[in-house]
């Protein structure tokens, strides 16, 4: 695949078309007022049948839990479709998509995975058809990369329960979600290493006790998308609430943390996709029609040399989504360092190009109402969530000189 | 109830346009659904919706070579389209337009037939009374809205001053201004089944026309085409302690109070 069917087009069309209409007008409520994303976010699942197509989906994924199969999302449906969606918001507010992202596709996919039927009953649903909003918990303020060794937030057996305590920080959706998906140390009483204990992942509802969901906090980008902290004290669950209500899940909760990296780095791409396409769009646009000494600075060589690499970066991660695409038709999954290689060129090609279009656009780039400053500052986090670029160098690395 | 929407494929208004040496616009690139047409289609819909049985048809006349523009009017909803395309047609003119699109509709003639005002690369704004006239139905221009009740249509035709409350007997011809409706988003499923609804593409010879359509047929000529005068900058009133009545005189002139 190297091309947009019509198909494709013409979903493009009416995306595009909504996210004229629906977000764009608004984005100083999402950018600056504070306004949560869910509400657009929901407009757009019933607008395009997207909400009957995740009930659909919830359906196949728990008959096939029913029927013995292992969970794993199998493809039904054209990946492109949800990339076009990607890329389409991307190109006006990439936190919609991180929002968007971890409540339908982390904390879902995650409850789906490794969950009980009743489980995947009782929270996925709802987040799949973005009925209530979910959060997924693994970073802690004295772990990010290193977030499953270093974790410290502890599960103390107590009985047939879990006491819960500790902090997980930079938690998208983390000041409204209806449901945590949450990962903590096993603490048996053993004197393990801690780094070596078990990984658990738990289901958390809103408003439990001992349960503290933060504000959103202030940050460089991404507005569209509230991050917080969730802080946890002495906060008491069953083992409902225990996805897969064992302690030996299918692949264990380190495997699940891992498998989702894999999708959320290739999501990356198609995200990184939309904000090159805007900023690319909009600074030939400027350079075609801003002059000086009467000249178009199109025509300009040192502007040129920028319109140019911001083009390659385009063709390039664009062909990154197309066989992503391609391979997930086939039912082939990135391995970990191809997903990691995928998402270091992108996110990076995305900073570079966001800079360059502010640099085009001179002193407008910087002035918010020509929106490349803030396209810019959305992708900075691209290099850093979802695995920093120098992780993902990492898990390239170590794949290539693998014995 | 059944209905049909004269709909048209226009060459992207949003891309640079060129003609040939006759003025016809060059229609080879990518072609969309007039805008203007979406608002039949979902008016379309809506009633055949209300009405609880039937099915909205598109019917078109043009290239055949792109059909996303009629594909997006299957993904809204429409049942099937016909589209006729021939390259004996170039040239044609409203009226020829008008005798193509008769042709096709009255091989089952619907109950309602809806068309945009006017197209947004033509602007005759001609053919769908004279396809109405040719079917020897009424007509309604300019519907604000649309209405069924049992074998009569009831519409509210903007006019200069408000709108008049207009009935006419089924079968009619209606045509709908960007106001009637708000066209919906094609769901992805819509999408998805649009590829295989149903797209029948006619030629002259299919439907028994010959010399009245194309250039041979066409009774209007195209004989030059000229940029739009731009525009001029804006009278200055200065306000001498007039500024009120004049601003108000001026507004008068205008018509918008």
């Amino acid at each position: 695949m190297y091309e947009w069917t019509e198909e494709h087009q013409a979903i493009i069309g009416f995306v595009r078309r909504f996210v004229d209409t629906e977000v764009r007008p608004h984005i100083d409520d999402l950018e600056h007022n504070g306004v949560p994303p869910y509400d657009v976010l929901r407009k757009m699942y019933v607008t395009f049948g997207l909400k009957d197509m995740a009930q659909e989906n919830f359906q196949r994924q728990l008959d096939r839990k029913l029927g013995g199969e292992p969970s794993q999302e199998r493809r039904t449906s054209d990946p492109a479709a949800q990339m076009i969606t990607t890329i389409e918001l991307c190109r006006v507010s990439p936190g919609l998509v991180t929002s968007l992202g971890v409540s339908t596709g982390l904390a879902a996919g995650t409850i789906n995975k490794l969950g009980t039927p009743a489980q995947m009953q009782r929270w996925a649903l709802d987040l799949m058809t973005l009925d209530k909003v979910g959060a997924w918990a693994i970073t802690e303020p004295d772990s990010g990369s290193d977030a499953l060794g270093g974790m410290r937030t502890s599960a103390k057996r107590d009985g047939d329960e879990y006491v819960l305590n500790g902090q997980k920080t930079w938690i998208t959706n983390g000041p409204y979600a209806d449901t945590i998906v949450l990962y903590a140390k096993l603490d048996d009483g053993s004197n393990d290493d801690v780094r070596n204990r078990k990984v658990l992942t738990f289901v958390l509802d809103k408003g439990m006790e001992g349960l503290d969901q933060s504000r959103p906090m202030r940050k460089m980008g991404q507005h569209g998308s509230p991050t917080g902290d969730v802080f946890l004290h002495d906060v008491r669950v069953g083992k409902d609430r225990l996805l897969g209500e064992t302690e030996e899940p299918l692949g264990g909760g380190r495997q699940s943390a891992k498998d989702n990296f894999v999708a959320e780095r290739a999501g990356v791409a198609a995200m990184s996709l939309g904000i090159i396409d805007e900023c690319l769009k909009i600074s030939i646009e400027y350079a075609k029609q801003r002059k000086l000494w009467g000249t178009a600075i199109s025509q300009f060589q040192l502007v040129q040399l920028k319109l140019a690499q911001m083009e390659v970066a385009r063709v390039n991660v664009s062909n990154l989504v197309f066989s992503h695409i391609e391979r997930s038709l086939n039912g082939a999954v990135p391995t970990f360092a191809e997903a990691s290689a995928m998402k270091l060129y992108s996110a990076q090609a995305a900073c570079q190009v966001a800079d360059d279009a502010i640099q085009i656009l001179g002193g407008n780039g910087y002035i918010a109402e020509y929106r490349v400053e803030q396209l810019s500052r959305d992708a900075r986090v691209l290099r850093i969530y979802a695995g920093t670029d120098e992780m993902q160098v990492v898990a390239i690395a170590k794949d290539l000189t693998r014995p | 109830m059944n209905v049909v929407v004269c709909v048209k494929q226009i060459p992207d208004p949003a891309a640079p346009q060129s003609f040939d040496a006759q003025y016809n616009l060059d229609r080879s690139g990518k072609l969309i659904l007039d805008e203007a047409d979406t608002y039949g289609v979902e008016m379309a819909l809506q009633l055949v919706d209300k009405a609880g049985s039937g099915e909205v048809s598109v019917v078109s006349m043009g290239s055949a070579n792109d059909l996303a523009g009629l594909r997006n009017a299957l993904a809204m909803g429409a049942a099937k389209a016909v589209i006729v395309s021939d390259d004996a047609l170039r040239g044609t003119d409203a009226l020829g337009t008008a005798k193509v699109l008769a042709a096709v509709i009255k091989r089952d003639l619907p109950d309602l037939i809806l068309c945009a005002t006017e197209s947004s690369d033509g602007y005759t704004g001609t053919t769908p009374v004279q396809l109405a006239e040719l079917l020897g139905l009424p007509s309604i221009t300019f519907a604000k809205s649309v209405s069924v009740e049992g074998s009569t249509v009831k519409v509210n035709r903007q006019t200069e001053a408000g709108y008049d409350e207009v009935t006419a007997p089924l079968p009619c011809v209606v045509t709908v201004t960007a106001g009637v409706v708000e066209p919906r988003y094609a769901s992805f499923k819509g999408i998805m089944a649009a590829k295989s609804k149903p797209v029948e593409i006619l030629s002259v010879a299919d439907l028994g026309l010959g010399d009245e359509t194309g250039t041979k047929g066409a009774r209007e000529e195209i004989t030059a085409v000229v940029a739009a005068e731009s525009r001029q900058a804006g009278e200055k009133y200065v306000d001498e302690g007039d500024g009120a009545e004049k601003i108000v005189a001026f507004l008068e002139s205008i018509k918008v109070l």
